[in-house]
């Protein structure tokens, strides 16, 4: 054992290292993916057996008006979303500053990325309440009556989205906070030497340096408005009549209330495809800045 | 009208002087090296000039204006950063002419000083790569052109050379003196190397702890140190440090007993009484080997602990104990010796070295030199 075990270790060591990882990833990942896909050619309750259908849930799904309300509703998450990013970006630049008092707000512009997402979901469901909440106290200010912007089909969805936005606002900037205090400070130097101050010293020289944690920040609020879930979950459950629902929930919905996991599988291989572009396009980037930097 | 001015320049950090009422004057045109050990101030100074720290107080001034409240961009300087510091987004080209553009220079003439500037340092080829595509040496370059394209009154250079190799930085050195000629703009420039500070320097500014120690031409430094730190930081390898105390006190000569040597008679010195604890300083190179003790010369025996074999120049490092002898280069008791020629000497030799008094420094308890000015030799 001992002769095999220094013959071989230079390879046994790591793969034994690996082992966990792998087997973990192997089981909830890549099984659970091409289950899924399976799952997808079927028709199944869940319990009973499954039957064949092949392609069907897909024709299904392609004539269904409420996968094309999901898909609209992860659109406008997606763009909604895309808010975050900036804003993160100049929250960062502000409480950046070296101002006394600022540690403080820094310190509460974090506290979203502590709450847990439902906790963020049920105070934003207060703040929405058309009778108690906060927007009924400040619309009353002004004499008007807030909308009730949750059971409203037109509003709902930007409801939810917005609430949401909040904690990825927060994320964005701890990213680009990170970011500013990996400047270079002999660059800035350079750039004050060079008399580039202001918006000029923002735009050549800060933001450029930013701009591997803009594209992280850009791809992760990417990948997070697609597989938002939760807000919508406890917000809305999807309503009203499902005019706030998204690919997961709908997914979810499908598959846990009306025992269609077939159809539900279906809508998650679609979700899965569509976010694979973007995970390729983030693995893209992240490989070419990885050389570009070799 | 002088280029720089520092008058009473303070600075403070938490805890810590970092600059103590420096004053100084750099004339339109010199260059002026500042030297001193890492810590010193002297990358403070640099940097309190371009405006890139601000002062508790005092004055900067650039050719007669107070530019002490002014941002960086507006002194009319430009500066060569150790890192190089170059926009990695940029091209050559865009980076060299960024100052100009900043100052919303019209095209043409951005163009045109960058075109000037990449001729003098040989980068035209290179104008449309970006740093990374560099070599050091390259980039160095750019960083150069770049203070060039502004033609700013004073360059202001942070220890530009550390970064490169020894061939390269001597390469360097060679055509930054020759730059200074042909622009005859005025330069100012930090390095812990006093070999850069010995080679490039008009004048040369040496620091210590916030201080300036002394300001002088290199070779008037290296022949008259105004104090023991000056002594023992410029020159290569460096000076030997002898602790002695003072015997007598005559008429016009004064005699000096160190450890494990004959008693050393000095001239023309005054101020000292007996007793006082003094060092003498002698340079390695005027050290040399005796066969037996004189009445003009010091002498002392000692065992050869390490040869260094330079070619034309062969250095010893001497246990001399019981000599309370100092030696930056090699340690406390010992003693380096340069002879310039070749010597057989190996490791372990016992050997008499040996010193005219007339080569020695006498520095007093406060560390400040007393022996009589040293003829500077002529350049």
């Amino acid at each position: 054992m001992p002769r095999f075990w220094r013959r071989h270790r230079h390879w046994l060591t790591p793969a034994l290292f690996l082992l966990p990882g792998l087997i973990l990833f192997s089981l909830v990942i890549l099984a659970a993916s091409v289950e899924t896909v399976w799952i997808s050619l079927h028709e199944w309750d869940g319990i009973g057996a499954k039957t064949w259908v092949g392609l069907a849930n897909y024709a299904e799904l392609a004539e269904d008006p409420q996968f094309y309300v999901s898909l609209k509703n992860n659109v406008i998450w997606l763009l909604i979303f895309m808010l975050a990013p900036p804003i993160g970006l100049a929250l960062a630049l502000i409480v950046n500053q070296q101002i006394r008092g600022m540690r403080i707000l820094k310190s509460l512009f974090f506290v979203p990325l502590v709450l847990a997402t439902v906790t963020v979901g049920v105070v934003f469901g207060w703040v929405y309440d058309p009778t108690f909440g906060l927007l009924q106290l400040i619309f009353g200010l002004f004499g008007a009556t807030a909308p009730a912007l949750l059971s409203d089909e037109n509003f709902a969805t930007f409801a939810v989205a917005a609430a949401a936005l909040w904690p990825q606002i927060a994320f964005c900037m701890v990213l680009f906070l990170a970011g500013l205090n990996n400047l270079d400070e002999d660059l800035i130097g350079a750039g004050r030497v060079d008399g580039a101050r202001g918006w000029r010293m923002l735009r050549h020289v800060v933001l450029p340096q930013l701009s591997q944690v803009g594209f992280i920040a850009i791809a992760v609020t990417v990948i997070g408005a697609l597989r938002s879930f939760d807000m919508v979950a406890v917000m809305t459950t999807g309503g009203p009549y499902g005019s706030s629902t998204v690919l997961a929930y709908q997914m979810y919905e499908e598959s846990i209330f009306s025992y269609r996991f077939g159809y539900g599988a279906a809508i998650a291989t679609v979700l899965f495809v569509i976010m694979s572009a973007f995970i390729a396009w983030y693995l893209h980037g992240l490989i070419k800045a990885e050389r570009s930097n070799a | 009208m002088s280029s720089v001015e520092l008058r009473k320049v303070d600075k403070h950090y938490a805890g810590y002087h970092a600059l103590k009422a420096v004053d100084l004057r750099i004339e339109k045109g010199e260059f002026v090296v500042m030297v001193g050990p890492s810590g010193c101030g002297k990358s403070t100074l640099l940097k309190t000039i371009a405006g890139l720290e601000t002062i508790n107080s005092g004055q900067v001034v650039i050719n007669g204006r107070d530019v002490t409240r002014e941002e960086p961009g507006d002194r009319g300087i430009a500066m060569v950063f150790q890192s190089y510091a170059l926009y990695p987004h940029m091209t050559v080209a865009e980076n060299m002419g960024f100052g100009l553009r900043m100052a919303k220079r019209p095209k043409a003439e951005i163009d045109a000083a960058v075109k000037r500037a990449a001729q003098i340092l040989r980068l035209e080829e290179q104008l449309d790569k970006r740093p990374k595509q560099l070599s050091g040496g390259q980039r160095q370059r750019v960083a150069i052109g770049r203070a060039i394209t502004r033609s700013p009154e004073v360059f202001l250079f942070d220890e530009p050379l550390s970064n490169l190799d020894a061939a390269l930085r001597t390469q360097m050195r060679v055509e930054l003196s020759s730059l200074h000629a042909q622009l005859g703009s005025t330069m100012v420039y930090v390095t812990h190397d006093q070999i850069e500070a010995m080679t490039m320097a008009d004048r040369i500014v040496v620091l210590n702890k916030g201080r300036v120690e002394q300001v002088g031409s290199p070779l008037e430094l290296y022949a008259n140190p105004a104090n023991i730190f000056v002594a023992g930081f410029l020159g290569a390898p460096r000076m030997n440090f002898i602790e002695a105390r003072v015997e007598t006190v005559g008429a016009g000569e004064i005699t000096l007993t160190a450890a494990g040597m004959p008693a050393l008679a000095f001239g023309g010195i005054d101020g000292l009484s007996a007793g006082d604890a003094v060092t003498v300083g002698i340079r390695p190179e005027n050290l040399h080997l005796v066969e037996a003790a004189n009445a003009r010369q010091a002498s002392f025996p000692g065992q050869v602990r390490l040869v260094e074999h330079l070619g034309r120049e062969t250095v010893l490092y001497l246990d001399a104990s019981p000599l309370q002898a100092t030696n930056s280069d090699s340690g406390t008791g010992n003693f380096t010796v340069q002879l310039n020629k070749v010597s057989p000497i190996s490791v372990g030799a016992q050997l008499t070295a040996g010193f005219d008094l007339a080569d020695a420094y006498l520095f007093g308890p406060d560390g400040r030199t007393l022996t009589p000015r040293k003829p500077v030799p002529a350049t």
